[in-house]
């Protein structure tokens, strides 16, 4: 405990303000650069749009219709095939989406990889440039996170800098895109960092502000949803919008099973990857002939959700139904992109339905946006894992307190259930896939990260099994140690053997007897890829003093010792105390 | 008013220069000067036009000013060019109208530096408004088609939305229209509560279109006018009691016939009226020199005297003054004053220019199924 109280003295006093405004300034200047690239991009993309007949603009500034068919099939297909080819760059073989910014702050490995960033940017701007249905604003958190730990690297910043430095990033790109800036802050926090500290909080503040000054005089759009002074709801609507927040829940868990259904689907399919998406992408072209608000992030559909009567009920069905299958399709299919704003479009038209249903049953018409705007946020929260980013988006784009009352009761049911029934997000339940656990917070997953190999020592002592106990009793002792490995002569563990049971055995007279009869200890062994929280786990089971590391041929590598396993987890725990509870 | 006249003096030394013409006293020597032919739209806007801008071209360059009418159609230009002699040497047109003009080929394009910088000595460029600058077409003031509505027709309440043209419930009574797409089209999809910002994408999606031409359809006792003089007249009469039009008309028929209208400026449609020179115009240097002198401050805040049309240069819009007949406070009634333009759309000419025909065949047929003889 010393340790961590004593702390950093330059954590303190004038030189701690002084390194604490030095990353408050570091913060607001990636949030700037984070910021003009989002702009950028979703220039980019609203350009690549017009011009390839995707955004309905385009489409209908198009006079050939047969060619305008034409380009629907093609260009989609021929963005999958951009994007596979753009794929086989990256080490992975797929594009770097959100799950791996919180993996990399979880695990305190920061770090993130400037090539792969800037290839699963490129990846997302072809996919929706092309018009495949995904989402934008997975690409610009990427991108902006990209930035933060680059800016973090190049001026030698340490790990929970790092950290910090690339929840500017995202912060800055979602305050920009969303032109929100305290959705941006809350976002970084609660998706990204998921802990709150001051040291973090200041500096993220000042990126999403910069995003914010910097998409209000350079991105001059309209707002995502507009609302012009909305009727009250009765009371009893309230009902009604918890009970989209329950049923939500299942949409979001079906939108997500979707996604990860068709990822293993592919996976199966005799379609090398780099051309699966070029199938998705044809596939996706040929149903949007028929419904063309399946193409791209589908801003239009989502507008018309939110007014009364724009679609009717068999309608929305069926719109959700497709959006819900584009969108899975060309995610499981490999397309680079988001997955929230397909969420948003999925979401608003279940609102829609709901608001529709209710409208024909009680004659309620003039509240529809609202039952849009709860649809809305009781799908995409429980996607993301934000509740309070949904509902903040909502209140900054709106401005509207009522609308945000009544998304409040939808998020209150729908993120509990779904994280009960799915996981935390999608972004969990993809890393669960690869093995890194959140379910139980931070702590874990630093210990789930942090590798054995690192903390492995050569110090164990190592016995022949044919040596005689005589000789072999005075080995451990001579090095200080109670206990002893059996390797035999090609290096592989074969068993632990204690000082005591040597004893024991010279004692009874067998002293020379090979060590190979002693009673073997039972001990489990270890990779050298554990984790250190597996090795914690086995610390319950074992009594003796260190844990022997051998790889997969069982071949004996070092030892692990239980007092360095516990000086690990106790680092481990100071450095996210610190970096948690710290001040500056 | 003696800086104008100082101002002027010195535009007119610079007409000279750009005309490589000694001065006006040398022009007006000279025995036979062609009269420069200016294509306009006829009514106040022309006589406006004649007293701003004609007259004191004429005093200043001693070329003398004819004035042609103008159909808002392109099919006599193409006519005209295509006989290499067109009969005018200067457009007044809609900057949709020169856009596909230019793209066609119809139109000289103007140099660079055609016009004139702010007295002050702003450049051009920064002077006039976003886009005013084409190819072909220098902008040279935005006006409006708005909604006027009787002041009688609906006690104790009036329209405030752009909504409420199509609320036939609480503003009952027969309204009139433009029988074009554009602008109806913007106001119905508008109704819906859609941001402007957005209009244009959402009219282009099928279900967009289909909403507009919906709340189009369901409109009652809908009277549709084609020349810009009927919607006034039809206010005046009575025989509607809201109708589209265009705000200088509707401000014409306020002030010199007392006619009891008001204007609902919200989601007032602003287009760009633009200067554009013919191709094979028989003056073309003439026209330039026009061109550089009615599109300088001085003329641009002088038009805005008679008719309420927003300048293009913001040195002009500064110094919108009154009425010159009346005295009344011009600023209120030009489109581009904040007040007004709070819920302005801007009509999206490059939207329309490719789009027209198609959007026209949808209009006729969900409006007018029996003829095919609807022009835009």
């Amino acid at each position: 405990m010393t340790r961590a109280d004593a702390g950093d003295p330059s954590h303190h006093g004038a030189r701690g303000v002084v390194r604490f405004l030095g990353l408050v300034v570091l913060g607001a200047v990636i949030g700037g650069l984070a910021a003009l690239a989002a702009v950028t991009f979703v220039a980019a993309v609203l350009w690549l749009n017009d011009l390839l007949l995707v955004s309905p603009r385009g489409r209908m500034m198009f006079a050939h219709p047969e060619w305008l068919a034409v380009a629907t099939v093609l260009v989609p297909a021929a963005g999958g095939l951009v994007v596979g080819q753009l794929h086989r760059a990256i080490p992975e073989r797929r594009p770097h989406t959100p799950a791996d910014v919180i993996a990399a702050v979880q695990t305190r490995r920061g770090r993130l990889p400037p090539k792969a960033g800037a290839l699963s940017a490129l990846s997302g701007l072809v996919s929706l440039g092309a018009g495949a249905s995904v989402g934008q604003y997975g690409p610009l958190v990427h991108m902006g996170a990209s930035l933060g730990s680059a800016g973090a690297r190049l001026l030698r910043l340490g790990r929970s800098e790092d950290n910090i430095t690339i929840a500017c990033g995202v912060s800055a790109a979602i305050a920009t895109a969303f032109n929100a800036p305290l959705a941006g802050i809350v976002f970084a926090h609660e998706v990204v960092l998921r802990h709150y500290a001051l040291r973090a909080f200041a500096p993220v503040a000042a990126a999403a502000l910069v995003g914010h000054v910097i998409a209000t005089n350079v991105l001059a759009r309209g707002a995502l949803f507009h609302v012009a002074d909305p009727a009250l709801p009765r009371p009893w609507e309230f009902a009604a919008f918890l009970a989209i927040g329950g049923v939500g829940a299942l949409v979001a868990g079906a939108y997500m099973r979707a996604i990860l259904g068709v990822g293993r689907l592919a996976r199966r399919l005799p379609v090398a990857a780099p051309w699966r998406p070029a199938l998705a992408g044809a596939t996706l072209g040929v149903v949007a002939l028929w419904v063309p608000d399946i193409l791209g992030m589908g801003q239009e559909t989502l507008r018309f959700a939110t007014i009364a009567g724009a679609f009717g009920s068999v309608e929305l069905v069926v719109v959700l139904a497709l959006k819900l299958a584009a969108t899975a399709l060309c995610l499981g299919m490999g397309f680079g992109g988001g997955v929230f704003s397909p969420a948003l479009v999925i979401g608003t038209l279940f609102g829609a339905l709901c608001g529709t249903l209710v409208a024909t049953l009680t004659g309620a018409q003039d509240t529809f946006v609202f039952y849009a705007i709860c649809g809305m946020v009781a799908v995409t929260a429980p996607v993301i894992g934000a509740p309070l980013t949904s509902l903040l988006i909502v209140f900054e784009l709106t401005g509207s307190y009522a609308l945000t009352t009544a998304a409040l009761a939808s998020v209150t049911l729908a993120s509990p259930i779904a994280a009960q029934l799915f996981g935390r997000s999608l972004f969990d339940i993809q890393l669960a896939g690869r093995g890194l656990d959140l379910s139980s917070g931070r702590g874990r997953a630093v210990l789930e990260d942090a590798r054995l190999a690192d903390l492995m020592s050569r110090e164990g002592v190592t016995l022949r099994p044919e040596t005689p106990v005589d000789e072999a009793v005075v080995t451990p002792g001579g090095a200080g140690h109670g206990e002893a490995y059996v390797v035999d002569a090609t290096g592989r563990y074969r068993a632990s053997v204690t000082l005591a049971d040597l004893e024991v055995m010279r004692e009874e007279g067998r002293g020379d007897h090979p060590v190979s009869g002693c009673p073997r200890t039972p001990r489990p062994v270890l990779g050298p890829d554990a984790s250190v929280w597996e090795a914690m786990r086995h610390l319950q089971e074992v009594t003796g003093e260190a844990i022997a590391v051998v790889d997969e041929d069982d071949v004996f590598l070092g030892v692990v010792f239980e007092a360095t396993i516990a000086q690990a987890f106790l680092r481990y725990s100071d450095e996210l105390r610190r970096e948690e509870h710290g001040t500056g | 008013m003696a800086r104008g006249k100082r101002g002027l003096g010195r535009l007119v030394l610079i007409l000279g220069l750009a005309l490589g013409s000694a001065g006006p006293g040398a022009t007006r020597s000279e025995p036979v000067v062609e009269p420069l032919t200016v294509l306009s739209w006829g009514g106040a806007y022309e006589r406006a036009q004649a007293r701003a801008l004609f007259a004191p071209f004429t005093e200043a360059t001693g070329i003398p000013v004819r004035v042609a009418r103008y159909d808002g159609g392109l099919s006599a230009l193409r006519a005209a060019v295509a006989e290499r002699d067109p009969p005018w040497d200067v457009l007044d047109m809609t900057r949709s109208q020169a856009m596909a003009a230019c793209d066609e080929g119809l139109l000289e394009p103007l140099p660079a530096d055609i016009a004139a910088p702010a007295p002050d000595g702003t450049p051009a460029e920064e002077d006039f408004i976003d886009e005013a600058f084409g190819p072909c077409s220098l902008t040279h003031s935005v006006f409006a088609t708005v909604v006027a509505y009787r002041t009688d027709a609906f006690p104790g309440r009036r329209p405030t939305r752009i909504a409420d043209l199509f609320d036939q419930r609480r503003f009952p009574g027969p309204r009139a229209l433009q029988r074009t797409p554009s602008v109806n089209l913007e106001w119905a999809l508008l109704s819906y509560g859609v941001p402007r910002q957005e209009l244009y994408r959402l009219l282009s999606t099928r279900r967009g279109l289909s909403l507009a031409l919906e709340r189009l359809a369901g409109l009652e006792d809908l009277r549709w006018w084609e020349a810009g003089s009927a919607p006034p007249e039809l206010l005046i009469q009575g025989e509607v009691v809201m109708a589209s039009g265009y705000n200088g008309r509707f401000f014409d028929a306020m002030v010199n016939r007392d006619a009891p209208i008001a204007i609902l400026w919200d989601g007032q449609v602003q287009e760009h009226e633009t200067w554009a020179i013919p191709r094979h115009a028989p003056h073309p240097e003439a026209a330039r020199a026009f061109i550089r002198f009615a599109t300088a401050t001085e003329r641009q805040a002088a038009l805005t005297r008679y008719i309420p049309y927003g300048p293009s240069r913001h040195s002009a819009a500064r110094r919108v003054a009154t009425h010159a007949d009346t005295g009344l406070d011009m600023r209120l009634h030009i489109p581009t004053h904040p007040l007004n333009a709070e819920r302005a759309v801007t009509k999206d000419e490059a939207w329309y220019a490719r789009t027209r025909e198609r959007i026209g065949d949808y209009f006729r047929a969900a409006l007018f199924p029996d003829d095919a003889t609807t022009t835009d």
